[in-house]
């Protein structure tokens, strides 16, 4: 069907992989570090499901489904504890508030 | 899966594009008109019989007002969000099926752009999307009140999502398949009904066989498009005027189409998954017939839109988080579970001994029997209220 | 050329650049917005590898739920005040840097000097067009050969769901009446804001953030406070700002 093979989408899928590497091992911000994280896990879901495209199974995107479940639980997960780190970080202290008031 | 060649499916899509924008058009006076009603007015009536070339006005207004951008705005963002939120919605038509295959002076002509294997799935997609012309606009306008309106906005469309998607779980079971078509197909048969030796034949329309879905559903769509009473992102009293305070002319008005258009499709969607689309008495036979059905069933969606919108008022936010979490997700999963449950045995795939009937009644009675006790428990008493 | 290629290569071109903005992108919006663009295009070639269903998924969750929630958490946190990981720092660019293009190179090396075949499995287009699609072979799949796999994981998003609502609630050793502050998360990101008021005027009767002159206004970037008046419910005292005669600002810093 395509001109394009395995190799093609496996070598995009590494590229992405790469990229999103860089990202993390390079960027500074924890919301970046963790799109960058995304980026890896979908990296990993495309050449899975180019593995199940180019040897005619349905595992593979059944694998990538598992994948892409894991990686929202995930997801709440990271974002739950950046909430609560910025939490921690805001001086969130009534007390401090009350002392000031007088 | 059947397909147009691509060149017809690009002109089906280009003509089923341009209704969809003069719909939209005409759907601005429709509310306008039914609102006015609603209020004891009359509505526009300057321009052209009945104010007909209102939405012509109103469109020459919009286009040549200025087109302002905050100088503390992320310029880019700002002018690209407007276009998602309109493209979204607009391509959410191209896997509407508007009927099977017609032939136009002996070719044969199928009334959809696209019949995608998980067409259903697609207009979520497209929903889920659509959400990002809100948030980045909300963002990049730097304004307290478009913030917070995104931040509804984003909220708002995660939760109901989940509703939306839960509550077609049934009809997918039913149907066997995500495709539109096919569900559409799978509505035309006959619902019969053996009630005490009498036989009744009714359309096998998903809403009798899914009413708790198409109940849910309707809620849920209302929140999805953000429309009255669950339009938080823009609640006026609140918020000015939500996510699109900043913006003017041209790009509010891509996002005032944007919200027309996603009333239509899910309109449209409605239709199609629970009134049988293009089916209903004669639509096979006479040419035609079944679009004007569709349209016709399309219209009663819009309408109930524009009643809902005449007659409640607006819902707190957190009230609108608990009806979604509290109330409509519990019962579209309570539903889909019935669904598999009466399925599976009306297939005969599985029978159930005595025995479990029996205990599930018990469990039943029981967990009513605690619940109504807690309930009490919980009550205020009569004698200590007479005391306050 | 077949189409198909042309289209492969534009997603893919589309794809890598979008990833590279990503990381690049000064502002963390930005770089979702690029995350957003690739996922797309990921969905799409999801579509060219006749993964329908998969690709439908993966615009659902991920665009549709995944991003949705990092751009949320973005407006709500503000970025500035994170705890700092000591990431990126210049000798870990230059080792991240180097380190990624030694992988690519392996990857490469890996990926066009496979001899491994593996062997082919039943699902060809034939046989998944016979079953009635993409969807319909998936769910064979997922319920009949990996039904244990599927029950694990929907544990999962179950622990992980009660795990983001623990991790998400209020501070549970501060009173009740003090969570009442700490309960809602303000918004955290300095957009749209001019600054938070330094000291207030203490003009009875008057607005204090209007009355502010622009030199009171302390700007966003530093260190950030909840302004809070006290628990409606907490007064007891009668006339006590009627017995405050001098002009004590309402809040100091």
């Amino acid at each position: 069907m395509l001109d394009v093979g395995l190799d093609h989408f496996l070598f995009l899928s590494a590229i992405l992989f790469i990229i999103g590497m860089m990202g993390v091992l390079i960027r500074r911000n924890l919301i970046v570090i963790f799109m960058c994280v995304e980026l890896m896990t979908n990296a990993v879901n495309l050449s899975l499901v180019a593995f199940a495209w180019n040897l005619n199974s349905i595992d593979g995107q059944a694998f990538a489904l598992f994948i892409i479940a894991v990686a929202a639980a995930e997801a709440v997960v990271g974002l739950a504890i950046i909430i609560a780190l910025s939490r921690r970080a805001h001086t969130i202290n009534v007390d401090e508030v009350r002392t000031l008031r007088n | 899966m059947v397909d147009n060649p691509l060149w017809v499916a690009l002109i089906v899509g280009g003509v089923l594009m341009f209704v969809t924008l003069t719909g939209m058009a005409y759907m601005t006076w429709f509310e306008r008109k039914v609102l006015a009603r609603f209020q004891d007015r009359l509505g526009p009536t300057r321009t052209g019989p009945f104010g007909l070339m209102q939405p012509l006005a109103d469109a020459v207004k919009l286009l040549g007002k200025e087109d302002l951008v905050p100088a503390a705005a992320d310029r880019v963002v700002f002018l690209l969000a407007p276009i998602v939120i309109f493209v979204t919605a607009i391509v959410g038509v191209s896997v509407i099926p508007f009927g099977g295959a017609i032939s136009i002076f002996g070719f044969e002509l199928n009334l959809f752009a696209a019949d995608v294997n998980v067409g259903a799935l697609v207009i979520l997609a497209l929903g889920s999307v659509g959400v990002y012309g809100i948030v980045l606009g909300a963002f990049a306008s730097a304004n307290r009140f478009s913030l917070l309106g995104g931040l509804r906005a984003a909220a708002q469309v995660i939760s109901y999502e989940v509703v939306l998607g839960l509550s077609l779980v049934g009809i997918f079971m039913l149907a066997g398949s995500l495709s539109l078509r096919e569900i559409l197909v799978a509505q035309q048969d006959d619902l019969i009904f053996n009630l005490f030796g009498l036989s009744i034949s009714l359309p096998n329309w998903y809403i009798l066989s899914q009413p708790i879905a198409f109940v849910v559903y309707l809620i849920a769509a209302v929140a999805e498009t953000n429309r009255a009473p669950f339009d938080l992102p823009e609640a006026e009293s609140e918020l000015v005027a939500g996510f699109h305070t900043e913006y003017s002319g041209f790009r509010f008005s891509l996002y005032f189409l944007g919200e027309y258009i996603n009333m239509i499709v899910i309109s449209l969607f409605a239709s199609t998954l629970f009134l049988g689309g293009t089916d209903g008495p004669g639509a096979a036979s006479v040419w035609g017939l079944g679009v004007v059905y569709l349209l016709a069933k399309t219209v009663m969606f819009l309408f109930f839109y524009l009643w809902l919108r005449a007659t409640l008022p607006r819902f707190r936010f957190d009230q609108l988080m608990g009806i979604a979490w509290k109330v409509l997700l519990p019962v579209a999963l309570l539903n889909i579970l019935f669904t598999a449950f009466v399925r599976l045995i009306a297939n005969d795939e599985i029978t159930i001994p005595a025995w479990v009937w029996i205990v599930a009644a018990v469990v039943l009675a029981g967990v009513l029997v605690l619940t109504s006790l807690n309930d009490r428990a919980n009550r205020p008493r009569p004698s200590a209220q007479a005391g306050d | 050329m077949e189409w198909a290629s042309v289209a492969f290569y534009l997603i893919a071109t589309v794809c890598v650049l979008s990833a590279a903005g990503v990381v690049i992108a000064r502002s963390a919006v930005h770089s979702a917005i690029f995350l957003i663009l690739c996922f797309l295009n990921i969905a799409a070639t999801f579509v060219m590898l006749g993964a329908e269903f998969l690709a439908v998924v993966q615009v659902i969750v991920y665009t549709g739920a995944i991003l949705v929630l990092v751009l949320f958490v973005l407006m709500l946190v503000d970025e500035d005040q994170l705890p700092d990981f000591h990431t990126g720092q210049p000798i870990q660019r230059i080792s991240g840097l180097i380190l990624g293009l030694i992988l690519l190179l392996e990857i490469g090396a890996a990926i066009t000097a496979r001899s491994i075949q593996g062997a082919t499995g039943g699902a060809t287009p034939e046989n998944v067009a016979a079953v009635g699609g993409n969807t319909q072979a998936l769910g064979r799949v997922l319920y009949d050969d990996n039904l244990l796999a599927f029950i694990v994981v929907s544990l999962v998003l179950t622990v992980a769901v009660i795990g983001a609502i623990v991790l998400a609630l209020p501070d549970r050793r501060v009173g009740i009446n003090q969570r009442r502050g700490t309960g809602t998360i303000n918004l955290g990101h300095p957009v749209g804001t001019d600054g938070i008021p330094l000291a207030l005027p203490a003009v009875r009767g008057e607005s204090p953030i209007a009355a502010a002159t622009p030199g009171d206004l302390r700007p966003v970037a530093g260190e950030r406070q909840i302004i809070m008046v006290r628990d409606p419910d907490a007064y007891t005292e009668v006339g006590q700002h009627d017995a405050a005669p001098d002009n004590r600002p309402l809040i100091k810093r």
